[in-house]
């Protein structure tokens, strides 16, 4: 079953018929709320997801029968007729506090300390650890992206044209170890996010005095005053940011006490004021969330405390075994950030379609193309690529997951194109004498990609086609963990590879990040392409300026980005990612929260009674 | 005549008048090389697996021919979106949702093919080409290095001879998947380098030397036993008393009566490098997509092995033919070489 978390137009995610919006109808039997006059998300031959208007009155004569359909499903599973519902049978009249769920992750996270992790894994885990002063609503769909005060007592006050950014900190706050939170702890936290070169410092640059302090030319960062006495926090940036709420929720930017080291730590994390706290950690193998006892004092609205008292975090790379031992519910969850095997998917469908669902997420799959060297600083070689590559081929090695694409601002977000993709594909003649014209025959190109499917599969087809054009091909497939800071350190000389944006927060400033010039660095660099393009630059930082409230004035200008970024093939976008939602009937499937930034909120499972 | 003799030529081992008569017997003397060819000939088993390995061999490098007149596809070829008549039906080589097409035991996909549609069997004679040209590299470079150790730590002993055996026992000491992993992954992104020489990360010579390097002392140790108890013996005691010098009598006097056990320890290491290869491969330290080896294959066909076994199956049951069967031809060469011999290498 999928649900579409934000896909075609605001589609809310859950489906009970009392949680669809007005005017959506809940198919009981696909779970999905849909809009009559919307249709489903399907990839077409151009490899673009497109939407299919349905008529008003065959779909609502669906609505019908498969309401029909429902009540009558509804009925015979309560008697727990099929075997794969049979575990999630059970009808819950409030939340079940206590014990313990297990989730086998593929790979372990960049890093668990909040100032250096970047990743969706590590994301998953210190979102309910490491509270910031701004938050997400620990919602599923549209609603999740909504920000609400964390550790600040209420959204921030802007003012100075949107250049000054005026917080609170909550009263009587402590950290799961019992000190204190004081104010200068988030200016400390900034401060650390920049020494230790977090993947996404860049969105800090914009705070005065941040590259000075991140470069070493001051020795404080200038841009922030706070008042221990008062919780009062004043932020200045140097420009008008419209996205700097959404900054202020990452989790990098939660206090810490500034005791902790400015250097990256692994198994001594700094404490957090959140529901749960990060213990028993085995670099690379697992790690623990374990309840915080503290927190629950705090009385903060709108994040959950937690029901379960513990979850058991284990690596496991093996997909296959992974996926058996979900299905079989030895253990509790599937990390999303793993892939289902191709292989199992139609029994998981049909044995567990209770605990399973595919989510559509706002999401960017991409190969980058390095603009600072030969062959791609030549655009015509970068077209080549364009008419090359099938989307549908990566789709199809995707196992079902993915949904083609040519736009780098994905289906769901403002800004993304409804207009065909501008170069036809495949087309391997054309790309061949394209290649010829340009005299790349021959040239040589590393292609980067990891070790893990359907990402290792995707990046031998891409690297196959790289060769039939005309290229001479040196495939490097590299351990996951080690990936990013690989093809992000600008001494590896990678002159293409695969690379994917998962949503950040809803704009599609978040997206262009990855093609910004100023997130070019030495290391840690997030714009793997080493994409400088005067247009694109200065159309983003003009457009980033605009209030997140605002976005839709706009829209139509970073959809013409995108496709000014297609034409120029800056980085050759190929699809947006599904993930799977996928638990063992140990979990309450119904209640458990898919957040759409922070994916499986572990926070709001909870054991079936 | 003796009765080792009388049993030799009653078993046709050697030549001569079988009867019981008054006659004198002539027995005509034949060299140990030739006597080794006659054990060998009567052991149908080892010549059977023998012939087994040499078959696979050849189809192997007889790979590109298959792919070409046969297949008509490469091994690195990917039909993603392609689809051919199966049963006069037309079949997606992979399926929407990423599955391949199984066996069809016709010319194309003959064993299938895998996730990104390249055909199983092409990728399988290829793959077994890598697999033996490092597995022979590495015994080429076991042997010559093994061989180096053991003749200067034997023939010198002293200092030499206690600084090189402790090099091998460090070297024997580390696991030899471990230190292949850990070499292997360290080279995979800037390949080897040293002086002019540089070796791509995805060349095949790197997984060769890692493990023509890790299989050394497995090798040296035997071999070094051998030279210290033939340099005690007489003719390298006259050679000494004729004026030759050292290297001349390793290499003249020594190295000569160290063939057979040579020869031994070919069949062997080429065994234990091919598998050994397949290991590291599989964990990823070997040979690098999208080159094929038998390893690759395994472990790219392990995510798909409840809905395409074949994808295991296939190269699994190549590797385990192809390794017994030079395994039971090296242990029938040992016997043939010297019935007698007690060569163990430990694993």
């Amino acid at each position: 079953m999928e649900r579409s978390l934000l896909g075609g137009r605001n589609a809310p995610a859950a489906c009970e018929p009392r949680m669809c919006e007005s005017g959506w109808v809940c198919l009981r039997a696909s779970t999905q709320c849909t809009d009559f006059s919307l249709g489903s998300i399907s990839g077409d031959d151009e490899g673009r997801a497109v939407t299919k208007n349905r008529k008003k009155w065959t779909s609502l004569a669906a609505v019908l029968c498969t309401s029909a359909m429902a009540i009558t499903a509804i009925s015979v599973g309560s008697a727990g007729a099929s075997a794969g519902r049979a575990g999630n049978a059970a009808h819950v009249s409030g939340p079940v506090n206590g014990g313990t769920a297990t989730v086998d992750m593929p790979g372990y996270p960049n890093s668990l300390d909040p100032q250096e992790g970047y990743t969706l894994n590590a994301g998953e885990a210190d979102w309910i650890v490491y509270t910031p002063l701004l938050t997400y609503a620990h919602k599923s769909g549209l609603a999740g992206t909504q920000i609400i005060p964390g550790l600040a007592t209420a959204l921030p006050v802007v003012t100075d044209n949107g250049t000054t950014y005026t917080l609170t900190l909550r009263k009587g706050l402590e950290y799961s170890n019992g000190t204190a939170v004081v104010a200068s702890d988030f200016k400390f936290a900034v401060e650390r996010a920049l020494k230790l070169n977090w993947g996404a410092s860049s969105f800090l640059l914009v705070i005065q005095g941040a590259g000075a302090y991140q470069s070493g030319h001051a020795s404080t960062l200038t841009g922030i005053t706070t008042d221990d006495a008062t919780g009062r926090i004043t932020i200045k940036l140097t420009s008008s940011y419209g996205a700097f709420d959404n900054v202020l929720c990452f989790p990098a930017l939660s206090p810490v006490p500034q005791t902790t080291p400015m250097t990256v730590q692994t198994t001594h994390l700094p404490p957090g004021v959140g529901a749960y706290t990060i213990e028993n950690i085995v670099p690379d193998v697992s790690f623990d969330l374990v309840q915080n006892p503290l927190f629950a004092k705090f009385h903060i609205p709108g994040i959950p405390l937690g029901h379960l008292n513990e979850i058991k975090v284990e690596v496991e790379s093996n997909s296959v075994s992974a996926a058996e031992a979900v299905l079989d519910n030895q253990v509790d969850a599937f990390d999303v950030t793993g892939n289902i095997p191709p292989s199992l998917l139609g029994t998981i469908e049909s044995r567990a379609s209770s605990r399973f669902a595919k989510v559509i997420v706002a999401s960017t799959d991409y190969f980058f193309l390095n603009e600072s060297m030969a062959p791609f600083n030549n655009e015509q070689a970068r077209i080549a690529v364009s008419y090359a590559v099938d989307r549908n081929a990566l789709a199809r090695l995707g196992g079902g997951f993915t949904v083609p694409d040519c736009y780098f601002v994905p289906v769901g977000i403002p800004g993304h194109p409804t207009t065909p993709c501008p170069y036809p594909s495949p087309n391997l003649a054309k790309a061949k004498a394209l290649v010829k014209a340009a005299n790349l025959v021959g040239t040589k190109v590393s292609v980067y990609g990891w070790s893990q499917s359907p990402g290792e599969q995707q990046v031998e087809y891409y690297a196959s086609v790289l060769t039939s054009i005309g290229f001479k091909v040196d495939l490097k497939i590299i351990n996951p963990s080690i990936y990013w800071s690989t093809i992000g350190n600008v001494k590896t000389a990678a002159q293409t590879g695969i690379a994917g944006q998962f949503l950040d927060f809803p704009n599609p400033g978040d997206f262009f990040l990855l093609l910004d010039a100023r997130n070019i660095h030495p290391v840690n660099s997030d714009n793997f392409g080493n994409v400088n393009d005067p247009h694109l630059q200065a159309t983003i930082v003009r457009l980033e300026q605009v209030p997140a409230s605002q976005l839709a004035s706009v829209a139509n200008q970073w959809a013409a980005l995108s496709v000014y970024a297609a034409q120029k093939v800056l980085a050759y976008t190929w699809g947006s990612s599904q993930l799977p939602e996928f638990l063992s009937n140990r979990i309450n499937f119904k209640t458990a929260v898919f957040q759409p930034l922070f994916m499986d909120d572990w926070s709001s499972w909870e054991l079936n009674s | 005549m003796s009765r080792d003799a009388q049993q030799l030529v009653s078993e046709g081992l050697l030549p001569g008048h079988r009867g019981g008569g008054k006659e004198p017997l002539v027995v005509a003397g034949l060299s140990p090389s030739r006597l080794a060819l006659r054990r060998l000939r009567h052991n149908v088993v080892a010549l059977t697996f023998g012939g087994m390995f040499l078959l696979i061999a050849a189809l192997c490098f007889m790979a590109p021919l298959y792919a070409r007149y046969v297949a008509h596809t490469g091994p690195n070829d990917n039909h993603v979106m392609e689809t051919i008549l199966v049963g006069g039906h037309r079949v997606d080589v992979v399926s929407p949702i990423g599955i391949p097409i199984g066996p069809t035991w016709h010319s194309r996909f003959f064993f299938g093919a895998d996730f990104n549609g390249r055909d199983l069997a092409v990728r399988l004679l290829y793959g077994g080409r890598n697999s033996l040209i490092i597995g022979f590299s590495a015994t080429a470079i076991t042997i010559v290095c093994a061989l180096v150790i053991a003749l200067l730590a034997g023939y010198y002993r002293g200092w030499v001879d206690i600084l090189l055996t402790r090099f091998l026992d460090l070297l024997w000491a580390y696991p030899a998947v471990l230190l292949g992993v850990a070499i292997g992954t360290s080279l995979v992104l800037g390949g080897l380098s040293i002086g002019p020489l540089h070796v791509s990360g995805n060349s095949l010579g790197v997984p060769a030397v890692i493990i023509g390097f890790v299989n050394i002392p497995y090798v040296a140790k035997p071999i070094r036993g051998e030279v210290l108890l033939l340099r005690e013996r007489e003719f390298v005691d006259a050679a000494r008393v004729l004026g030759l010098g050292p290297l001349r009598i390793i290499f003249s006097e020594i190295l000569p009566n160290l063939s057979s056990t040579i020869i031994v320890f070919v069949p062997l290491m080429i065994a234990n490098s091919i598998l050994l290869e397949a290991g590291l491969s599989y964990l990823g330290a070997g040979v690098q997509p999208p080159n094929a080896s038998w390893g690759t294959m395994i472990s790219s066909g392990v995510e798909y092995i409840t809905s395409s076994p074949y994808l295991v199956l296939v190269p699994g049951i190549t590797l385990i033919v192809a390794v017994l069967g030079i395994n039971v031809f090296g242990d029938g060469l040992r016997d043939a070489l010297d019935p007698r011999a007690a060569i163990s290498k430990a694993h």
